[in-house]
């Protein structure tokens, strides 16, 4: 007979008024305190509704080449054309999808990945650790680049190719981390009392544990998101990432378009640009977040 | 210490044995036959040629016999001859490891001379306007691709003075100036990003340092504020600080596949890269091992620095 004890949560209970006053009210902190992760969200807001809303968005198909080849900026074509008549607004617009998509779901993917093992690993400790240090080890050393590159050709390029690739580069890193993070809670008194009362090693880690590093996953999701979408950009760039009729901002900057970059920079501007915002308001928000959650750095920020 | 050392020693060929196997294992899933590839127009109706190149790469015998084939031979330096070109890859990949490396030297300097002066006064200036300009200033730093930044390097000069980059890499033989100053920009698109990182690094762990009990002490004593800074607050921080500064050395010794090749500088990164798409499996999986193994090696001296910078640390 296992007794429910209630882990014991890092965040400190919240007095007051409940429901949506209280969040109500923490939002508001979030936004006086973290100026700039405010920002980051708002951009990131931007982002989304260009991607849900593309088809709405775009001034002509993205994919549909037309007769103004090469044309700079103009009232119809807001940042002008490609070689092949592309309007590049259109795939600006169209480039938030890919970047989002396979950024969220790498995440996704290298968190659990990283997450099971790392935990395993710190919690467990003995073979479990040494084996699952090992494979990090051996994952970490792999070029990440490179591994994505061998990937991607041996694959062929598609999504399901590019968020296999890159989050098995981040699940090493996510774990690494989550490790140490248990390793410091595995000898906590709320860990030692469940065992007492007789729980599961699995109980012990998923209901326990988890919970526990939960602040560290979040800002560990954070600031892998950026990485993982730039990543993403560099294998597209590389002619490896997405197939051919996706518009994708890695893609736009990189194969054959560059010859013709020096004539017509804002080719390269406009794609550059948005990527680099988008990983610029990821980042912002990491940042917010690592703040108000990590409580280790939270007093580093009361300076002298 | 010195047991600590020998085990990571130890440890090093275990690892770097692992990444090949896994390495001998996804080259050969590589779609494409590179014997057909090399024979080009001739092996479309000539079954027996390609037979023939096929044996020379060893290609027609089991898995492990070709493992072991490449393995004798590797384990003494010999990576054996490329399957696209046919030369020998141990040459080629010497000559440009070394330039590899000259890169990868300058942009480290590069990337301690901008990142810890700028983490240093970011700290010292904590929650101050020069504190938020120039933490915005290393958060670009780390979002904006370097791909980007360096095509922007190589296109934005010539559409507007029509000045571009030389094309053709001068070696450390023919012209020691020249050769030098064609490394300076990829170097510092590369320690724009590296410097990001590490001026992150030193703020935080600065500013950690700077709230510690014997901080306190030394400027309760009376000393400047800049013997405090220097001699008690940032040699307490220099651990974090070489981590990432080691991190950011292994990727980039590593060669930057996509930098090197927009600069066109023949380093490892570039042989790398050209190596996949020409389904060259003998040179991809050389340059990995030689990747794993320096990445690997320069992770074990950080941790025997550790030990060197704080004392307390004994493995």
């Amino acid at each position: 007979m296992a007794i429910e004890v209630p882990a014991v949560s890092v965040v400190e209970p919240q007095l007051g008024p409940s429901g949506l006053g209280r969040r109500m009210r923490s939002v508001r902190r979030f936004i006086r305190r973290q100026p700039l992760g405010t920002a980051g969200i708002l951009i990131i807001v931007v982002l989304a509704v260009l991607a849900i809303f593309a088809p709405f968005l775009r001034t002509s198909d993205p994919n549909e080449f037309g007769d103004d080849v090469i044309v700079s900026p103009s009232a119809d074509h807001w940042f002008g054309t490609n070689r092949n008549g592309q309007d590049i607004w259109s795939r600006v617009v169209y480039g938030a999808r890919p970047s989002l998509a396979v950024g969220l779901m790498t995440v996704a993917a290298a968190l659990v990945g990283g997450t099971i093992l790392g935990l395993t690993a710190g919690y467990l400790g003995g073979l479990a650790d040494l084996v699952i240090s090992r494979v990090f080890e051996v994952l970490n050393s792999f070029p990440a680049v490179l591994f994505g590159l061998v990937v991607g050709v041996a694959l062929g390029p598609g999504l399901g190719t590019v968020i296999l690739a890159i989050s098995i580069v981040f699940t090493p890193a996510i774990g690494r981390i989550l490790r140490s993070g248990v390793i410091a809670e595995r000898n906590r008194q709320y860990v030692e009392a469940a065992r007492v009362i007789g729980a599961a090693e699995g109980r012990v880690m998923f209901r326990h544990v988890l919970p526990n590093i939960t602040p560290l996953i979040i800002v560990l999701a954070s600031t892998t998101l950026p990485a993982a979408i730039l990543t993403e950009a560099a294998l597209s760039f590389l002619g490896v990432g997405l197939p051919l009729d996706q518009a994708s901002w890695g893609k736009d900057l990189g194969g054959q378009t560059r010859s013709y970059f020096t004539l017509a920079p804002w080719l390269a501007i406009f794609p550059g640009v948005a990527l680099s915002l988008t990983v610029v308001a990821f980042n912002l928000l990491g940042d917010a977040l690592r703040d108000e959650l990590d409580p280790r750095l939270r007093n580093t920020a009361f300076r002298s | 210490m010195r047991t600590y050392i020998l085990r990571r020693l130890i440890l090093v060929p275990f690892i770097v044995f692992v990444v090949s196997v896994i390495t001998f294992m996804f080259v050969r899933i590589l779609p494409g036959d590179v014997a057909v590839t090399r024979l080009g127009a001739a092996g479309q109706n000539c079954d027996t040629c390609v037979q023939k190149v096929r044996e020379s790469l060893n290609l027609d015998k089991p898995y492990p016999e070709q493992y072991w084939l490449w393995f004798k031979d590797a384990i003494r330096g010999d990576f054996g001859l490329s399957a696209s070109s046919t030369q020998e890859i141990t040459p080629e990949l010497r000559e440009r490891a070394a330039v590899t490396l000259q890169l990868g030297a300058i942009t480290i300097l590069f990337t301690v001379l901008i990142g810890v002066p700028i983490g240093v006064i970011s700290a010292v200036k904590s929650g101050r306007a020069t504190d938020y300009f120039l933490r915005f200033f290393s958060i670009l730093g780390l979002s904006v691709p370097n791909f980007w930044t360096a095509t922007l390097v190589v296109i934005l000069p010539s559409y507007w003075w029509q000045w571009t980059p030389a094309q053709k890499f001068t070696t450390i033989s023919e012209d020691p100036v020249k050769h030098f100053v064609l490394l300076v920009l990829p170097a510092l698109v590369l320690a724009l990003t590296a410097s990001a990182y590490v001026a992150r690094i030193t703020r935080s762990s600065m500013l950690e340092a700077l709230t510690s009990d014997h901080v306190r002490t030394a400027r309760a004593k009376g000393l400047r504020e800049s013997r405090v800074v220097f001699d008690h607050v940032f040699r307490n921080s220099l651990i974090p600080l070489l981590t990432v500064i080691g991190l950011q050395a292994g990727l980039i010794l590593g060669g930057s596949i996509i930098i090197e090749d927009i600069f066109s500088i023949p380093g490892m990164g570039q042989m790398a890269g050209r190596a996949v798409f020409d389904r060259d499996f003998m040179t991809v999986q050389a340059v990995t091992v030689v990747i794993a193994a320096v990445f690997m090696f320069i992770t074990l001296i950080v941790d025997v620095t550790y030990a060197w910078v704080d004392p307390r640390i004994r493995y």
